[in-house]
């Protein structure tokens, strides 16, 4: 195979051994933490037979190897298998939050890109003047703030003092645009502001190594305008290793904001995943997690695809 | 800007970055011998009491005193990120050499467990590691290390990639250097800024990461302090007595300032691109 | 374009303050998590049986004081031998779906609550394994229904209102699809099912064919008129979200506030508080077949080293009343020697622990943060142990965890809260038993499970008060676990809804209470 599209499905391939790994790992370790679901339902007052009945009811009562082949084969399928908690196709289920997910996240990990890569830029342009220390100092600050403290602060202040936003809810996208807005706003800028404080660092960084090289020597001493320095030959070079990070940062967020989601009490993927394992609502707890490796792997190859685009170094190779 | 200015700002940065971060280490380690009350002795009759005379930084709902246990909470938070990051960075840049030197199989192979690693939540691994280990800082320390180690082995395989095919590094093959040699000369010492930059920001990283897992009810387990539990149980508190949430969240900014400050000027020191005076 | 830009942004940002001027017809109550289906009793958690019991209702119902009153039953008559509950059942009763209720629904229900794959929670307590056995279920006529039991039993009523059981609820056949699966409840309810989104809200409609019993609202019996139109059970687990939406106006009532809140809410004119007594057991449970702690003397020296008011005053904000016993404390039964509450008592705790030869071991406790209580009162202990000479370190785990190590006895110490025992027997059922059998059970002696074993065949109140007593001592001796109180739940409600009332069984419910328009 050659061509972009034989490494596409190379790649592809590639991904079917680690979604194997992850779904094979989540499977076991599941069973193996303590607790399991028959006991979440069943609680205080539980008896043995009980737990006994409930478990053979959910086929949790055969050997694991057995259990995994079953799942495998409903997976091979389509079939992620139905939740333990509330009877939910696991499959429609993880779509439908993953879209609560997915529109907070690319909205402010886009919002973030546009301010931490002019941002960073300038502050390794400007290296140890005032404006690089305020800008260090500032995305510093914002990065180490814990999301559940943000969120709660803004959600205090705009939602409750000022009463610009909803509190609790969300809408669709489809049902409402705007409204849809107006719920997802708060979560947005929070995490907007805290990923903005991760890639201003990072632009910054990879910014000063790229004006180190000597080509952008080279080019100023040919008398290049500064703004043309910075444009054509700073920016994409600074760019490739801040555009991993994104990936990285994509692939992480998008598995779901727990925290967040929790603060903002939106039903999206990382608190599916979380009362699920709590829940050990074990279909879903796979279904999630073999989901999440998806689009990290997607994402990543994504990319990496993007990767050349931007390095004209590894264009070349 | 001239080689001497530059030279100046950076021991600025060297010098406020050091500071902040003495600062805290004297704190941890004082901690250890001193604090103005037990961190975690309580007193119920002196229960969230405003920063005073007696109560510096006020104190909690236990009437714990909450400068005790900010002291206290710098030592277990900079053991617990200090060693996290030690395992990471560990693990993951000799894999990441290895997978962006030798590439082919082996790299293909450790890119499937790095993605299947890191499409793992950190929560799930903590629950499973807990049951191995123990709901102890090492069950956090380990569980964390393992979740940002593939963010290292990635960071480190890129640079092998983008530096291996640079002139300097064919010449050093030309000129008859072993592989090693190569490796070690011209290769590593370009991962050093990337790891650097890395691993400050991952010091950052897990003292937030073990707050939110306090936040999710994981996390080092209390009453022993950490700025992370601190936070995360101050924060129902936040309009009442808000000094819980400030107190452990200045010292966590204050400490990622600094670090990064330190980071930043080690990285120059360490750059091999930057002519030294 | 800016202009433009602004002008919708107004227009959205002023949308949600719109709605909420116009007249409300909605009444919004807070759930700390989402439910886990609407099939009573046989997918269920307390969340559940709180929403499912708006939409059905079974034979009997308990009434404010936990005793049981009969619901859909017009009579209950019990046969001389205690063998034979023969039910008439009201008339004038229809279901969601406009069917009238008949014997036929009730033997239907039935059936199905017994079908042993369904793994009805109260099954095990009318097969013959626990409480007696059913041994036939007939309808005498359209209106009347016959259970026969195999043995008598003084809690079969109670057995059938039980909101774990899901109050028996009785629904109609169309609940089931095609196939037999559940679809969705079709019961006689004050409430209908609107919409159930999941992990974001439940929505009810009135019931508009309800026929209310007269007087007055009792428990999940008497009066339960519908007011407001529609129901809206809101899901928000974290409890700063809650209190924001609160006090934003996002919700109407919180049936279940976190302690910290409850000074200031006192403070607010646009909030009403209420507070009910619950009979749910928040306790410390010793492991007593563990080497160290097999030695009472260890185990009563931890207890006298408690200051338990002073322990319960600081995580209720003194609302909860101190207690020691596994009575909880509204119950008929808590009496003198029930109440009884020994002095914190240091030295006298050092002087046992020298006596059982305590050398300074650590103990493990463990605790979890998914209820705050536990986690409060397990740093609490651990504290003022340590000044009685005890090291005992904390350990986080986990519910679903935490509820695996003690339903296999796999701990030292641990903080563990028990769900509401309605009667005394049942309270001391839950914690006594033979630990080869059950590793779970907290309290092995042969002794007092005897006695308990009595004070569930006697009938005799003050008889039964007696065998209480005497277990009471037997267990302050034993000193399996450190009981500290019974939680008393806060609900706050916002002033324009009225009629909102909590109550010992902690289930929130929406009739009876409405909305006072214009606020």
């Amino acid at each position: 195979m050659h061509g972009p599209l034989g490494y596409v499905g190379k790649r592809l391939l590639w991904t079917l051994p680690t979604l194997l790994l992850v779904g094979f790992t989540v499977f076991v370790m599941v069973r193996l933490i303590p607790g399991d679901p028959a006991l979440v339902i069943l609680g205080d007052a539980a008896t043995p037979d009980q737990i006994a009945g409930l478990k053979a009811q959910y086929g949790l009562d055969r050997p694991i190897l057995v259990q995994f082949g079953l799942w495998l084969g409903r997976l091979a399928q389509g079939d992620l298998g139905v939740a333990i908690t509330d009877g939910q196709p696991v499959l429609p289920l993880l779509w439908e939050r993953f879209q609560v997910t997915a529109a907070i996240v690319f909205l402010a990990v886009g919002l973030a890109v546009l301010i931490a890569v002019p941002a960073g830029l300038l502050a390794a342009w400007k290296q140890n003047s005032g404006l690089d220390i305020a800008v260090v100092t500032t995305a510093t600050l914002l990065l180490s703030i814990p999301s559940f403290w943000l969120g709660l602060i803004l959600l205090l202040v705009f939602g409750l003092k000022l009463g610009w936003v909803p509190v609790i809810g969300y809408v669709p996208f489809g049902q409402s645009p705007t409204q849809a807005l107006l719920y997802i706003l708060l979560p947005v800028v929070t995490l907007t502001l805290i990923e903005a404080g991760v890639l201003t660092r990072m632009a910054r960084a990879s910014a000063i190594e790229v004006l180190r090289l000597e080509y952008v020597m080279h080019a100023r001493a040919k008398g290049l305008r500064e703004r043309r320095v910075l444009l054509r030959h700073v920016l994409p070079n600074a760019f490739a290793p801040t555009w991993t990070v994104i990936g990285l940062v994509l692939g992480n967020l998008l598995g779901g904001i727990a925290v967040l989601e929790t603060v903002f009490t939106l039903p999206g993927l990382g608190r599916l995943l979380v009362d699920a394992i709590f829940a050990r609502d074990y279909p879903v707890v796979q279904g999630c997690l073999l989901f999440t490796a998806l689009i990290y792997v997607l994402v990543n190859l994504i990319v990496d695809l993007c990767y050349p685009l931007f390095d004209p170094r590894v264009a070349a190779s | 800007m001239n080689r001497l200015g530059r030279l100046a700002a950076l021991r600025a940065n060297a010098l406020i970055g050091g500071l902040l971060v003495g600062l805290v280490l004297a704190m941890a380690v004082v901690s250890v011998a001193w604090t103005p009350y037990g961190p975690l002795a309580i007193n119920l009759r002196q229960r969230l009491k405003p920063p005073s005379a007696a109560y510096w930084l006020g104190t909690d709902e236990f009437g714990r005193d909450v400068l005790s246990r900010v002291m206290a909470g710098a030592a277990t938070s900079l053991t617990v990120a200090v060693l996290t990051v030690v395992v990471a960075v560990a693990i993951g840049a000799l894999l990441g050499l290895l997978a962006g030197y030798l590439r082919g199989l082996v790299d293909r192979l450790l890119m499937v467990v790095s993605d299947a690693l890191l499409a793992f939540p950190g929560i799930l691994l903590a629950l499973g590691l807990m049951v191995i280990i123990g709901a102890n800082k090492y069950g956090i320390i380990v569980a964390l290390g393992l979740a940002y180690a593939p963010s290292v082995l990635r960071v480190v395989r890129a640079t092998v990639l983008s530096v291996r095919e640079r002139d300097y590094v064919e010449a050093s093959r030309v000129i008859g250097n072993s592989e090693w040699t190569t490796m070690r000369r011209h290769v590593l010492p370009n991962c050093v800024a990337p790891i650097v930059v890395l691993a400050t920001s991952m010091v950052g990283w897990v003292i937030l990461a073990e707050s939110a897992l306090s936040f999710l009810g994981l996390g080092v387990p209390p009453p022993a302090a950490t700025w992370g539990n601190m936070l995360s149980s101050g924060r129902p508190f936040i309009e009442s007595a808000p000094w819980l949430g400030i107190a452990p969240g200045l010292c966590i900014a204050l400490s990622m300032l600094g670090i990064n400050l330190l980071g930043d000027a080690l990285r120059d020191w360490l750059d091999p691109r930057m002519e030294r005076g | 374009m800016t202009r433009k830009l602004i002008a919708a942004l107004a227009v959205a940002l002023s949308l949600p303050a719109g709605a909420a001027v116009a007249q409300q017809d909605t009444l919004r109550l807070r759930l700390n998590a989402d439910i886990r289906s609407t099939d009573p009793g046989l997918n269920r958690d307390a969340n559940t049986d709180a929403v499912v019991l708006h939409m059905v209702e079974g034979l009997v119902a308990y009434r404010e004081d936990a005793s049981v009153a009969p619901m859909l039953a017009k009579s209950v008559e019990v046969s001389p031998d205690g063998r034979t509950y023969t039910f008439a059942l009201r008339d004038g009763v229809s279901f969601h779906n406009g069917a009238p209720l008949t014997a036929d629904d009730v033997l239907f229900a039935w059936k199905r609550y017994t079908t042993p794959a369904n793994n009805w929670r109260c099954l095990p307590e009318v097969d013959g394994r626990g409480l007696t056995k059913v041994v036939d279920v007939a309808a005498k006529d359209a209106k009347t229904v016959v259970f026969t039991l195999e043995k008598p039993s003084a809690l079969f009523l109670t057995l059938l209102a039980r909101t774990d059981c899901g109050g028996t609820g009785i629904y109609h056949r169309a609940s089931l699809d095609a196939d037999g699966k559940w679809k969705e409840p079709v019961g006689t309810g004050p409430f209908k099912l609107a919409e159930w989104k999941r992990a974001q809200y439940i929505d009810l409609v009135r019931n508009d064919a309800y026929t209310a019993l007269p007087g007055e609202r009792d428990g999940h019996a008497g009066n339960k008129a519908p007011l407001v139109p529609k129901l809206r059970f809101v899901i928000i687990p974290d409890a700063s979200a809650a209190k924001a939406a609160l006090l934003s106006g996002g919700i109407d009532i919180n049936p279940d506030i976190v302690n910290a809140d409850i000074a200031e809410y006192k403070a607010r004119k646009d909030l009403t508080l209420q507070t009910k007594q619950a009979m749910d057991i928040q306790a410390v449970l010793f492991q007593t077949r563990d080497p160290l702690l097999k030695d009472a003397r260890l185990r009563r020296a931890i207890a006298m080293s408690l200051d338990v008011p002073q322990i319960v005053e600081t995580i209720t904000e003194g609302e909860s009343k101190p207690s020691l016993s596994i009575i909880p404390v509204p119950s008929g039964f808590y009496g003198q020697a029930q109440a009884q509450m020994p002095k914190r008592d240091v030295a006298g705790a050092k002087k046992l622990l020298a006596e059982a030869g305590y050398k300074g071991e650590t103990i493990k406790l463990l605790a979890t943060k998914r209820y705050p209580s536990l986690f409060d009162f397990a740093v609490l202990t651990q504290a003022m142990a340590q000044e009685a000479g005890l090291r005992i370190e904390i350990e986080v785990l986990d519910w679903a965890t935490l509820l695996d190590r003690y339903t296999k006895g796999d701990y030292q110490a641990m903080a563990f809260t028990y769900s509401s025992r309605l009667d005394p027997s049942l309270s001391f059922e839950m914690i006594s038993g033979d630990k080869d059998k059950q590793p779970r059970k907290v309290w092995d002696n042969a002794e007092a499970r005897e006695l308990m074993t009595r004070s569930m065949e006697v009938t005799d109140k003050a008889q039964r008060q007696a065998i209480f007593d005497e277990l009471e001592a037997r267990f302050r001796a034993d000193m399996p676990m450190i009981v500290l109180y019974s939680s008393v739940e806060t609900s706050a409600a916002r002033s324009n809804v009225q009629g909102y009332a909590g109550w010992a069984l902690g289930q929130p419910r929406a009739w009876g209470v409405s909305l006072k328009p214009g606020s």
